[in-house]
């Protein structure tokens, strides 16, 4: 129990009048932020704790890489950068004070974060309200265009339907059935909705599907995978599984499914949110073939993969990062590639002011790790990039097997939902 | 002009199949370099390639079989290595079609296997392996993979395995999967016989398989088909019923399993020092970290020992969580026993701080475990029923875990003591019971069966260092339902929560069953406070 006494608390409160009467005589650690000269600050929204841990606390130190590169050519406006980290600790509220935090305290000139769509949701009228930046990494359902937001990965229209066409058409498995499984949230919701009206502009009868939601955290999948194996029994085509849950239920969903010993060739899985990190703790011998859709996989060929690989287990060396410098996914890409398009829209514009920098979004292009050279118009705030699917291998990994010929341009709102 | 040369060449097969000996029945000899470029080419010809393998296994020469059933695995594999004159297998660096040692030229590409065509070259690879494979137990394995799409079995390749294999009781295997695949044969009572194999193991796939024949002509114009057809629905059916309601109790039991080894360590202390220990669950999740460090342990100390990890580890992960659980209670909880809110408060605290220690020591990421043979697959009992080994490990792990704390409760002194300090603290004292000691020890026991609980869960969740929260609420569902300090009413409320749980699910979906369960508790408890099994006497 900390007690006040009441010298403590009047010195205490002294001092804060001091600070608030007359910011010129601050400490210089606390000017910097209003100086011209001092560095510009980011500001990251990825939790170190909870159930989204594992994935989103990596991008921090994304984010913090990508700063550091800028940093060594420089800067940006002859100003370096520099990154500020708060954990949300996987709670959706919190994502929203920290970012109020971060825009009123610290004054961050952009925002990098958020996983799940929930925790976007809530930071959206903040980052209005506020007039602020905010570059969101993952791919997602689409439905929203914020002028406050970039969303550096696609909507359902250049990742899902391509991997659902896929599945459906003769090179896939002529896929005929679908069991939709998510997490109970909007992203798996909204993105099943837009899947079933897709399917019904394609005549594909109601009967041919079905839809179940777990609570986050869930993990005992067994009645689940029982009325997969019945869902897919009962003939009528080749069924497939569309995996929406996150965080944790993915690998627990996978063991269970392997556990009882359906194959890829049996009932394919298309983890819309499986990445390489999901697969750590598995056996993955009993779930090769599996599949994901992304618009980066670690086996993207090239230079720019190449390098960005190389600096990431350099830095995860250098730094003690405590995260595999060896695994290498999606968001953690995005996140690089917001950072460096921010950068450049900054460059461009001359000014970190929000709407100056929101002008100079039209043109930006960068060669994304992907080896795409992803882009954005004027027309909104999306980007475009390619798009990969991957099947998982043996070695906890996901092989290409299918990649787009360009960028598709991006879709923000789907006629099917 | 065309028809005439069509004619020619039907007369000229048909002269070929007539006077080739069997062995030599194809209508051609393998074209060795034409199928190494059709699995170095695109999707479709992959495919191609696979059913040319399929074709060979079955029906190809003695030479050509040995030559092929390398390339089948090394295609699933990914170890054939494309380059511009054909293709490597990586294993050996052989050429493809020569056989001949070569190294690959520049970057040889390893061809992935589209998902429609794995299954094709899984089939393939069973094949050779049923027909050459020397080890009877690969043999065994290979007719199981073919046992699963028996539609794709290449003609005749089930017999020419059978006249083959030496084995009497794979060959009545082989014999009995041919019969099987016999159900769109022409011959009417092979139909029939194959209509009796597919319903000896009833499941879902074979009734589509069976309720598809009705509408076969032969359903109207055969009564005895019709009759074995009927026959086998109705047998099928029965089956997945039974197999259906086996399913949801071994669900049930499963999911109880994993309930009752969370809640047991607390049900002890709980109902000893009416101490809520926030901090069960991450001793749960300590308990799977010591588990896994035991596995690490093995692998450098005694690799041949890796597999029974699962076993060694239970005395380390008991003592270990133990020894924490002590030092808890001498350190911290026994100053705060006169004030509960504060102990609260002071668990919640040390949850946090072990699971950030732990955060900080090993990282966020999911530990990976070895999955020893018996915690790994299933097998299939009846209709859907699969019966999967790690959730047995878990139920049979939880059933002796209760054996042994009741022993330890009931049948010792040290039990005897437990007993008498939870029904009265005073006057246990007044006896001469050391009561200080007994908490610690209590603690210690408590703390022990988490770290348990964690180790039993470590083939069934994913570990990392949040795993703990998972678990703290269900527990505390389970004692507070069963009643404070029992076991049998652990044991029951667990049963009853895991079923009502795996009942509610497949109906209103898993997100209701929680809430639905959560309302039942509190109706129920409303009703009895005290919960299902409420200790006699006077309390405190």
């Amino acid at each position: 129990m900390v007690k006040f006494s009441r010298r403590s608390l009047l010195q205490a409160s002294g001092l804060a009048a001091v600070g608030l009467a007359s910011p010129l005589s601050a400490p210089a650690f606390l000017r910097g932020a209003q100086a011209q000269s001092g560095p510009v600050k980011l500001g990251c929204l990825f939790s170190s704790s909870g159930t989204m841990a594992n994935l989103e606390g990596r991008l921090n130190y994304v984010v913090k890489m990508a700063a550091e590169e800028i940093n060594a050519k420089g800067g940006v406006n002859g100003r370096t950068i520099d990154v500020l980290v708060s954990d949300p600790a996987s709670d959706w509220p919190l994502y929203a004070q920290s970012a109020k935090q971060m825009l009123q305290q610290e004054k961050v000139s952009a925002l990098f974060g958020c996983w799940t769509s929930v925790s976007r949701k809530t930071v959206l009228p903040v980052v209005e309200q506020e007039n602020a930046l905010l570059y969101y990494p993952l791919h997602f359902e689409g439905d929203e265009n914020s002028k406050n937001v970039v969303y550096v990965n696609s909507p359902p229209a250049s990742s899902v339907l391509p991997a659902v066409d896929y599945l459906m058409g003769e090179e896939g498995v002529s896929a005929k059935r679908f069991f939709m499984l998510g997490s109970d949230y909007v992203w798996p919701r909204t993105i099943n909705k837009q899947l079933k009206g897709y399917w019904k502009s394609k005549g594909i009868p109601e009967s041919a599907w079905k839809e179940e939601y777990v609570p986050f955290g869930f993990s005992n999948f067994q009645t689940l995978v029982n009325q997969i194996r019945a869902f897919a029994d009962e003939g009528g085509g080749q069924p497939v599984v569309i995996l929406t849950v996150v965080g944790n239920s993915i690998p627990d969903f996978m063991r269970e499914f392997a556990n009882q010993g359906i194959l890829a060739t049996d009932i394919p899985v298309l983890g819309l949110d499986m990445v390489e990190a999901d697969l750590e703790g598995l056996d993955t011998a009993k779930l090769v073939g599996h599949l994901n859709c992304w618009a980066y996989l670690q086996n993207a060929k090239g230079p720019a993969n190449e390098a960005f690989l190389n600096n990431w287990a350099g830095y995860v060396k250098a730094n003690n990062v405590p995260f595999s410098g060896t695994v290498s996914i999606d968001p953690m890409v995005s996140a690089y590639d917001s950072v460096h398009l921010w950068a450049m829209a900054a460059a461009k514009a001359g000014s970190f002011d929000v709407p100056e920098v929101s002008k100079a979004f039209a043109g930006l292009t960068f060669d994304c790790p992907s080896g795409y050279k992803i882009s954005m118009t004027g027309e909104n705030n999306y980007v475009a990039r390619g798009v990969f699917i991957g099947s998982v291998n043996d070695a906890q990994g996901f092989d290409i097997l299918w990649q787009s010929k360009d960028t598709p341009k991006p879709v923000p709102f789907s006629p099917y939902g | 002009m065309k028809l005439a040369r069509s004619a020619l060449l039907l007369a000229g097969l048909a002269g070929a199949l007539l006077l080739a000996p069997p062995a030599r029945a194809q209508a051609q000899a393998l074209d060795r370099a034409g199928l190494v470029q059709e699995l170095c080419g695109d999707a479709g010809a992959m495919g191609r390639a696979g059913a040319t393998l399929a074709a060979t296994a079955a029906a190809g020469s003695d030479e050509d079989r040995a030559w092929a059933a390398p390339l089948a695995r090394a295609a699933i594999d990914r170890k054939l290595g494309c380059d511009e004159t054909g293709a490597v297998l990586e294993e050996g660096g052989l050429d493809a079609v020569t056989r001949t040692p070569r190294a690959a030229t520049g970057t040889p590409r390893a061809p992935l296997l589209s998902l429609r065509n794995r299954p094709v070259f899984e089939l393939g690879d069973a094949a050779f392996a049923l027909r050459g494979a020397p080890d009877p137990a690969r043999r065994a394995a290979a007719l199981k993979t073919l046992e699963r799409r028996p539609a794709l079995i290449p003609e005749r390749l089930l017999d020419r395995a059978a006249e083959a294999e030496t084995d009497a009781g794979l060959k009545e295997q082989i014999d009995t999967l041919a019969q099987t695949a016999a159900l769109n044969a022409a011959d009417p009572a092979a139909r029939i016989r194959a209509i009796g194999r597919v319903a000896e193991n009833p499941s879902r796939r074979a009734l589509t398989r069976i309720s598809a024949l009705a509408r076969d002509p032969a359903y109207e114009a055969n009564p005895e088909f019709r009759a074995a057809v009927d026959a086998a629905t109705a047998r099928i059916e029965r089956g997945i019923a039974i197999g259906d309601a086996l399913a949801t109790l071994y669900n049930g039991l499963s999911f109880a399993s994993i309930l009752f080894m969370a809640a047991i360590g607390l049900a002890i202390i709980f109902g000893l020092m009416g101490v809520i220990n926030l901090a069960q669950g991450e001793l749960i999740m300590i308990g799977a970290y010591v588990t896994w460090l035991v596995q690490q342990g093995l692998r450098a100390v005694a690799p041949g020992l890796l597999d029974w990890y699962l076993i060694l580890a239970i005395p380390v992960a008991f003592l270990v969580t133990a020894a924490i659980g002590i030092a808890l209670e001498a350190s911290l909880l026994r100053h705060l026993y006169k004030r509960p809110l504060m102990s609260l408060l002071a668990t919640w605290a040390v949850s946090l701080f072990l699971m950030n220690l732990v955060r900080v020591v090993f990282g966020t990421q999911n530990l990976q475990f070895e999955t020893p043979f018996y915690v790994t697959g299933g097998v299939p009992v009846i209709g859907d029923f699969i019966f999967t080994w790690n959730r047995m490990f878990a139920i049979a792990f939880a059933a002796l875990t209760l054996a042994l704390t009741w022993a330890l409760v009931r049948r010792t002194p040290f039990g005897l003591n437990i007993r008498a300090v939870t029904q009265n603290r005073d006057m246990a004292a007044c006896i001469g019971i050391p009561t200080r000691r007994v908490d610690m020890m209590a603690f210690g026991l408590g703390s022990g069966l988490a770290g348990l609980a964690g180790l039993a869960l470590s083939p069934i969740y994913s570990v990392n260092p949040q795993m703990g929260q998972n678990f703290i609420i269900d527990a505390f569902m389970v004692v507070v339902l069963g009643g404070v300090g029992t076991i049998a009413g652990t044991v029951v409320a667990a049963l009853g929560i895991g079923q009502i749980n795996v009942l509610i699910e497949p109906l209103w979906g898993a997100v209701a069953a929680k809430v639905i369960v959560l309302l039942m508790i509190i109706a129920f408890l409303q009703w009895r406070p005290e919960g299902l099994f409420a200790v006699k006497g006077r309390r405190k």
